[in-house]
């Protein structure tokens, strides 16, 4: 099929900002830091959000002040009222007419990150259905340009340098990495039916801002460390308001300094790590692939080495006055069984695992060099960057006063 | 729920003793209502009524456990009125008897007949959006079967229409007349034949007052609502509740029925020159006359009967569900909840209940669940059908931890859990009786702070928690139109074909998007071994909103025609409509129309 648009018309119409880009997901974490980005750069954006308790537009306002967007660059946003699981995205005439004849570019964000397997019908449900949704509007729409927001993590079970390539024929650790996989082959074959050109991004584990600490989501990597938290604070409360018992049977125990002491050995591979991006950087460098990357391709996202397990209770540890807590091999585990608090912690964060002693390894040979063209580099993290986003965690009650005034 | 002592906290006394509603602080309820719209005068009865109420608060506790409501405040602002009126001295009407009252009056005693215009309008009227308010020319109280043929003989002599009340209103308005209005609070006959398995009813009884008298020795009886009378409740419909799995519904509730026929002779079911009501007609039939007695049947109790929950994420599944358990005979109590019955069946209040609605589908998954209580035995067996369950312990955690369950807290860390659990699993893990504080002292929280008290001590009562007791009892259904009224679409479908109360449920859902309207599926309980169920749609409605109410018809309006039309295409489907006062029927003759 031939290309709806030839490269330097896409080039000119990118660089005229007359390429009007719909974004799915344009109220999750990394829809709305893309669009953000769009939008202070010029580019029309429109978001397709759905209408909750809240109706679309007034959630998009709350969300357009955390990011201090100004009036005149509000002004280049459209908000659609949709749903990625109906057809047409539910959209109907004559707001279906116009985005169909509007909309040059689409930018997939809309995904359910879920690992859980009794999430399964959830997880298949957006990430499987809800992309053909969005692939059949995209087919009928006059839209040249298609960016699917994968994962790294759609290599699968493997260790090891995985590459910028299409991934086939792999077992999974859960349904997410499994239903990101399948959505890759479906939006390449759709794309290429309808002559549209198809950027694949596959970012690694996105946490905060590196320089603000700033965040919308706080699971992932923020995970491990509110539960530790949580049940810190559970402790605290049952000596505090009960009997006490629940802190003995965990050993949980806390020091007239206030510091406590979490008896509990964190399982570690020496050879792994966990791969974390900044959300910083991921819009820079998304932004970056779009534009420096007008023939598409695959491309990872990912940070420059992996963080490991053994820093992260380190900062913790130091972060949040935290004795006890230490990371060991699985022969540990072997030669003394995980005790009370370890079993408890596993049961919470045990979905984590896979990417918490993860041994793969993102190939950037084709990312590397565009974002070397825009002076572009993933920054590090260290105590610093940990200590910012954990406060602004901690600070907005791990989202739930995200936008209390 | 005023006329029973269902929370064993004491009745309001002046209702025990006088009998007419006016007398109960329902009655007073209207009696304030009437005055502010200028619908009756001050009378003789009104000044007694208010009078009588001594402030002790008991209908506050009683009120705002069902519906939210705080009665006393109108008691006493009543109490006001009448004072200042008589300090006045203005006049208080005294209606004169006429010859119907004096008539009236020689067959119950003088007391137990009133024309006064405040009594009256005690009896008037209901919320329902089908009723028009009808007042009553009098109201008669009597004591016995011989005194109801009395009062129905001289209707039908005088030609004067009648209507008989059980102990609160009715749908359809079939408890309004124009003329003469039998309250059968007095005829509170209530007898156990044990060797008979069965229990002698008079109409006055509620049941709740014959449930306890059952348990008391040692059965359990099928029965409706607490403060439904049970006579009136096998006349009007049959008895159906979530034990109709095992105990039928109908003609199935009892062995015989005496009943005044309209020249006021009395008959028993039983007798073989008796009207055949056990047949069934479908359509909207009279009913077999004034009932005087029920003598029902009296069920077996096992000690170790206890509730279980088997959450669905869809409606199809968990009717597929609750039908395999009713086909392998597992359980007794059964149904299909839906969000509504749930969330508002264990919330002490609305705003509550409301949070609880958008949390159970939301954040636990759970929009729909299978209650069943079961012996060891079926529990046993439903736990190796099922793919997950919340058991009685784990209910009680909830109930005892809901206004701590729906806080941001326990919302997001279930949100975020990835484990391979279900979210309400987590409920039970130790850990979480720490967050979730489960206990008398956390559910009183969520009521206003003069009813902490009273909420903790009742709530400390173990069968406050438990389901098979509340079950038994149903006294906490009294709560699902707590904020709003409800209309019920009932109906009994065939469960073998699932997919047609799906569609059922899909099309109301429809109408009541199409309408504005608040609407919520009920609950589905399967009956005969899993071959049909009865099946419960609700509509809810602002009573006081014209608008609504009119809304509420309109919906009616389509709906009525659409089931009549599906009922033809789809067989195993009655409408409860039309077993209006047929409940007295074979279920056979209405479930499998021939």
């Amino acid at each position: 099929m031939r290309l709806r648009i030839s490269t330097p018309g896409l080039e000119a119409r990118r660089r005229d900002r007359t390429s009007r880009i719909l974004i799915t997901g344009g109220t999750g974490f990394l829809g709305s830091h893309v669009a953000a980005e769009l939008l202070k750069r010029g580019y029309p954006v429109s978001l397709l959000a759905r209408s909750n308790e809240k109706p679309a537009a007034e959630r998009l306002q709350q969300l357009l002040d955390w990011f201090g967007l100004p009036d005149e660059t509000r002004r280049r946003l459209r908000v659609t009222e949709g749903d990625i699981l109906k057809p047409m995205l539910g959209m109907q005439s004559p707001v279906l007419g116009d985005a169909l004849n509007t909309t040059d570019e689409i930018i997939h964000c809309a995904s359910n990150t879920s690992f859980s397997a009794r999430k399964r019908p959830q997880v298949e449900s957006v990430n499987i259905g809800g992309l053909s949704r969005v692939l059949e509007f995209a087919a009928a729409s006059r839209a040249y340009s298609f960016h699917h927001v994968s994962t790294a993590y759609v290599a699968g079970k493997v260790s090891g340098l995985c590459s910028e390539e299409p991934v086939a024929g792999h077992e999974f650790h859960n349904v997410y990495e499994e239903t990101k996989n399948k959505g890759e082959f479906m939006v390449t074959s759709a794309c290429r039916e309808a002559g549209i050109r198809l950027t694949i991004y596959r970012p690694t584990i996105v946490y905060g801002d590196s320089r603000t600490g700033r965040s919308l989501r706080f699971n992932a990597v923020y995970h491990p460390i509110r539960m530790a938290l949580f049940i810190k604070d559970l402790c605290e409360k049952d000596i505090r308001e009960g009997t006490g018992q629940q802190a003995m049977a965990l050993g949980v125990s806390f020091e007239s300094d206030g510091s406590a002491h979490l008896p509990m050995r964190v399982e570690v591979d020496k050879q792994g790590g966990i791969n974390i991006v900044p959300i910083d950087h991921l819009t820079n460098a998304f932004i970056a692939l779009m534009e420096g990357a007008p023939d598409g391709g695959i491309f990872h996202i990912a940070g420059d080495r992996q963080t490991r397990i053994e820093d992260f209770v380190e900062y913790t540890s130091r972060l949040f006055r935290l004795t006890g807590i230490r990371a060991c091999t699985v022969g540990e585990f072997e030669a003394a069984p995980r005790n009370s608090l370890e079993t408890l912690y596993e049961h919470y964060v045990g979905a984590y695992a896979p990417y918490m002693r993860d041994t793969r390894a993102f190939s950037r040979a084709k990312s590397l060099p565009i974002l070397a063209r825009s002076g572009i580099a993933c920054p590090g993290f260290d105590y610093e960057v940990f200590k910012r986003c954990m406060l602004y965690a901690v600070e907005t009650g791990w989202g739930a006063r995200l936008f209390v005034r | 729920m005023c006329k029973i002592d269902y929370l064993g906290t004491g009745l309001c006394a002046s209702g025990a003793e006088r009998h007419f509603v006016t007398f109960y602080p329902q009655g007073r309820m209207d009696l304030y209502r009437g005055l502010a719209e200028g619908l009756i005068p001050t009378t003789e009865a009104l000044v007694e009524s208010a009078d009588t109420c001594t402030l002790c608060g008991s209908c506050d506790k009683q009120c705002h456990f069902a519906t939210g409501m705080r009665p006393l405040k109108v008691m006493a602002a009543l109490k006001d009125y009448v004072h200042e009126h008589l300090a006045a001295g203005r006049p208080v009407l005294k209606p004169p008897a006429d010859g119907v009252l004096e008539s009236l009056r020689e067959i119950t005693g003088a007391q137990w007949a009133s024309n006064d215009p405040a009594v009256l309008m005690t009896y008037s009227d209901d919320p329902s959006p089908l009723t028009v308010p009808r007042m009553p020319r009098y109201v008669v109280l009597p004591g016995s079967r011989d005194e109801v043929s009395a009062v129905v003989a001289l209707a039908d002599k005088l030609n004067i229409p009648f209507a008989v009340r059980g102990n609160g209103g009715s749908v359809l308005g079939f408890v309004f007349s124009d003329g003469i209005v039998l309250d059968m609070n007095r005829m509170r006959k209530l007898e156990i034949d044990a060797d008979n398995w069965c229990a002698r009813v008079g109409p006055g009884v509620t049941a709740f007052e014959l449930q306890q008298e059952a348990i008391r020795h040692g059965f359990r009886v099928l029965t409706a609502e607490p403060e439904a009378t049970v006579c009136g409740n096998i006349v009007c419909t049959g008895i159906f509740s979530t034990w109709s799995n095992v105990y039928g519904t109908a003609a199935d509730g009892f062995i015989d029925m005496e009943f005044v026929d309209r020249k006021g002779k009395p008959f028993r079911l039983s007798s073989k020159d008796a009207p055949n009501a056990f047949a069934f007609e479908n359509r909207m039939t009279p009913s077999p006359g004034v009932c005087t007695e029920a003598v029902v049947k009296l069920h077996p109790v096992t000690a170790d009967e206890e509730a279980l929950l088997v959450p669905f994420a869809d409606f199809e599944a968990a009717t597929k569900f609750a039908r395999e358990i009713s086909q392998r005979r597992l359980a007794l109590a059964l149904a299909v909840l839906g969000r509504h019955y749930m969330a508002n069946f264990i919330s002490p209040s609305a705003e509550l209940a409301d949070r609880l609605k958008r949390f159970l589908p939301d954040v636990l998954g759970m929009p729909y669940a299978v209650f069943a209580i079961a012996d060891t035995f079926g529990r046993d067996a439903v736990r190796k059908l099922a793919p997950s369950v919340i058991d009685g312990r784990m209910i009680r955690t909830m109930m005892l931890s809901l206004p701590k369950l729906v806080e941001r807290e326990f919302e997001q860390m279930a949100r975020d859990y990835e484990g391979d659990s279900a979210p309400w699993e987590i409920l039970s893990r130790p850990e979480m009786q720490v967050l979730l504080q489960p206990s008398p002292d956390t559910i009183a929280g969520a009521v206003d702070e003069d009813l902490r008290d009273f909420y903790r001590e009742l709530y400390s009562r173990p069968e406050m928690t438990d389901f098979v007791w509340l079950n038994t009892f149903r006294i906490v259904s009294a709560r699902m139109g707590r904020d709003r009224h409800g209309v019920a679409i009932i109906l009994y479908v065939p469960l073998d074909k699932v997919e047609v109360s799906n569609r059922i449920k899909n099309e109301l859902d429809r109408i009541g998007e199409a309408h504005k309207l608040e609407h919520e599926y009920g609950f589905l309980t399967p009956l005969d071994l899993g071959k049909r169920a009865v099946f419960e749609y609700d509509y809810y409605f602002e009573q006081t909103s014209a608008e609504e109410k009119e809304r509420v018809r309109q919906a009616l309006a389509e709906i009525m025609p659409w089931l009549a039309r599906f009922s033809t295409e789809n067989p195993g489907i009655a409408n409860m409509m039309n077993i209006f006062s047929q409940g007295c029927s074979r279920k056979e003759s209405f479930l499998y129309r021939t």
